[in-house]
């Protein structure tokens, strides 16, 4: 902006201004109405919700899986997102720093007299790009699950079958679930997408024994499976075989 | 002798005559309630004229608002009532909580939550109220950025929310460690552990955090520090100097408000 | 233009016909007052905020003494699985301050590395090198499996999968009579190299060990 630019939106300021209501009590109005609705608000979540208080904090666990806050979600997902260890202090530090100084100097490389948001194209889609970014990755953090539980829905197959069928199926996924696939997998939503394939539909692509041979038999870094105890061995490839 | 008539007493000079009745003292002594309200005129009376606080309040609350201000501009003062809300319901249960970490923390949330009168439900405003103060937060934060409303001049006030609004994130932080319980131990362990990432002066930072190499004794006590003392006093004045300038600046009109009667004249001078 | 008049000026005061000014003085009262004013004031400042300063940051600089516990007998170790034990880390916290570490007997078939000759028992944090979530170690898939951004770490405690900067860390351990004892935790590189203990998230390779110094605290064994 410009010295005249900036004169002249003192002016027209003024004038409106001039042509304004008080602010008390016209604005200070809405104002209380908006903090009424805001505590009916805090105290409806309060008596509703709750204030739950967790287990006890124990530093020993090896079983807890902790999740931050919801409004830290987006954070915890970046940190999820951003794999290679050499980009973790980015994901950490770099991304929410740049975030951060790209927000305080706003008005310093923004200074274009134009209001509208319509009429700032760069600005608006920018900011909507950012809050989609903000509720997917928020979206994503909240259903990031833990790595020793499978949430996929039993095919229909197997549904239809039933009987020992399922039985063994829901058997599989459990053994699947506590043997650490998930490290390096993905099935269904659950588990990281690397460094070993999805196995979402791995049926598809190899027939029975040939996921057998890959369990006893596996190329590094995935480590071999048979030193499982023969039942625990069949449930994995019944539970994987059926993935179609 | 014939008596004269008596000639009416000449009017009193103005310094001599007894004042006018005052409004609300009309008929010389009024009810109970004329009295309490004189009291009350007195009162503010007597503040007024060692203050000269009158001068400002109506400065602040007789400024005008531009046209065609509307609901949108409430998020802000919506923000602070619910840091208002925080800070009250946060005194209060600073009453019954202990900074222990080798149990009493624990003890003394569950303590308010199950034993308390109200208990839960204050800390459950406490505990919902951040969630309310940071979507209210960014709401206002959004309604300032598409309105266009940080620009010439209010670039400083700009400034000073983005300071607020990671105020309140580290506030919340910090304030989820406080009940001592599974998800507060291990969301604290992972955020001091993000501070330490930051090459050269991290590991100092996470470990002033903590107060040492390993969580320890003073750990909690450290955030509790933060969070009831440090954190809200900055945001206290903060928000101070946010209003301020609000209030000598003035709020923006929506961008799409043009001053109608005297455009064509704007216009002119324009060219 | 400053530059110019200053040239002109004489440094006395009483050259600069300065009423009351005194052979031979540089500086008039006024500025003389102002710095005082100023000095006084940031001495006055300095004073209360050093010692806080001071107050809140030197635990940094604290060492503690290195302590040895004992987590069990000799017998209770295999050298092919981990046996998760329960050590205390932080004094006078109760639970607050204990962690869980791995222990194996050391293997010489697995452990092949030259820096663990002669360590007894292999002793692995359970605190993700990432950013300090536990670990678990799943026995069929012989991983160290992070719950929180998807840390993978082999029997060795190497990184195999996600984010993870380094291994993770272990402690020293040694044997004192029929009980097997866990030192000082120490952090390694993707070598197993040993470094003195660093937080998580904190490289060692390469430059890394440069840009996350070891605290004045933290020593090595």
């Amino acid at each position: 902006m410009n010295q005249q630019q900036k004169e002249q939106y003192l002016r027209e300021y003024s004038v409106l201004k001039a042509q304004g209501k008080p602010f008390f009590p016209y604005a200070v109005a809405k104002d209380s109405i908006m903090a009424c609705i805001v505590m009916a608000v805090i105290i409806a979540m309060s008596l509703v919700l709750g204030a739950e208080l967790g287990s006890k904090a124990n530093p020993t666990t090896t079983t807890y899986v902790p999740r931050p806050e919801w409004y830290f979600f987006f954070l915890f997902e970046v940190l999820r997102v951003i794999k290679p260890p050499s980009l973790v202090p980015l994901a950490t530090i770099g991304v929410p720093t740049i975030g951060m100084i790209l927000l305080f100097l706003l008005p310093f490389y923004d200074r274009k007299p134009e209001r509208r948001p319509e009429r700032r194209p760069i600005a608006t889609i920018t900011g909507i790009a950012v809050i989609a970014a903000m509720a997917y990755l928020t979206y994503q953090g909240a259903n990031a699950g833990s790595p020793t539980a499978i949430e996929t829905p039993t095919p229909t197959a197997v549904v239809q079958a039933g009987g020992a069928t399922r039985g063994e199926f829901e058997a599989g996924k459990q053994v699947v679930a506590q043997s650490g696939c998930l490290a390096c997998h993905k099935i269904g939503e659950n588990g990281n997408a690397g460094p070993g394939p999805n196995l979402s539909h791995i049926a598809s692509r190899l027939p029975r024994q040939g996921i057998a041979r890959t369990l006893v038999n596996p190329t590094a870094p995935m480590p071999s499976f048979k030193n499982l105890p023969p039942k625990k061995f069949q449930s994995i490839v019944n539970f994987l075989s059926q993935l179609k | 002798m014939p008596r004269l008539p008596k000639l009416p007493a000449p009017p009193l000079p103005p310094p001599l005559r007894e004042p006018p009745p005052r409004p609300g003292q009309a008929n010389g002594k009024g009810g109970p309630i004329e009295e309490a309200m004189e009291a009350g005129i007195t009162v503010v009376d007597w503040i007024d004229e060692r203050t000269s606080l009158s001068g400002a309040g109506r400065w602040l609350l007789f400024r005008k608002v531009p046209k065609g201000t509307n609901w949108f501009y409430t998020l802000g003062s919506a923000t602070m009532f619910a840091f208002l809300s925080q800070a009250v319901t946060g005194v209060f249960l600073a009453m019954y909580y202990r900074p222990d970490a080798s149990g009493g923390a624990y003890e003394s949330i569950r303590y308010v939550t199950n034993e308390v009168f109200l208990g839960q439900f204050v800390r459950g405003m406490h505990k919902w109220g951040s969630s309310v103060m940071v979507i209210l937060v960014f709401l206002h934060m959004g309604r300032t950025f598409f309105f266009g409303a940080y620009k010439y001049p209010r670039e400083l006030n700009w400034v000073i929310g983005v300071v607020l609004l990671i105020l309140t994130m580290v506030m919340s932080f910090t304030g989820y460690l406080l009940p001592f319980d599974q998800r507060a131990y291990w969301a604290t362990v992972v955020g001091v552990n993000i501070n330490g990432t930051g090459p050269l002066l991290g590991p100092y930072l996470s470990d002033f955090l903590r107060g040492g190499s390993e969580f320890g004794a003073t750990t909690l006590s450290r955030f509790y520090a933060i969070h009831m003392l440090l954190l809200p006093g900055a945001i206290a004045a903060l928000i101070g100097a946010h209003l301020y300038l609000v209030a000598k600046l003035g709020t923006t009109a929506p961008p799409w408000q043009k001053p109608v009667p005297r455009s064509e004249e704007l216009h002119e001078a324009e060219v | 233009m400053a530059d110019k008049h200053l040239k002109h000026r004489s440094k006395y005061t009483l050259d600069r016909q300065i009423p009351g000014a005194f052979e031979g003085e540089t500086i008039t009262r006024r500025r003389f007052m102002t710095g005082t004013a100023h000095t006084a004031g940031a001495i006055a400042a300095t004073a209360f905020t050093l010692p806080a300063l001071g107050f809140a940051i030197g635990p940094i600089f604290k060492s503690t003494p290195h302590h040895w516990e004992a987590v069990g007998a000799t017998g209770m170790f295999s050298d092919t699985n981990y046996v998760p034990v329960v050590l205390t880390v932080s004094p006078n916290i109760g639970e607050a301050g204990k962690t869980t570490v791995y222990v194996r007997k050391f293997n010489p078939e697995i452990d092949t590395d030259p820096y663990d000759k002669g360590t007894p028992y292999i002793a692995i944090s359970s605190r993700c090198a990432h950013l300090g979530c536990p670990v678990r170690w799943v026995d069929a898939a012989e991983r160290f499996i992070c719950p929180c951004h998807g840390g993978v770490y082999d029997l060795l405690g190497r990184r195999v999968g996600g984010p993870p900067v380094r291994p993770l860390d272990r402690f020293y351990t040694r044997v004192s009579g029929e009980n097997v004892e866990v030192g000082p935790r120490f952090s390694v590189n993707s070598e197993l190299r040993r470094f003195s203990p660093r937080d998580p998230g904190e490289p060692v390779d390469g430059i890394g060990q440069y840009l996350y110094p070891s605290r004045p605290g933290a020593q090595k064994l």
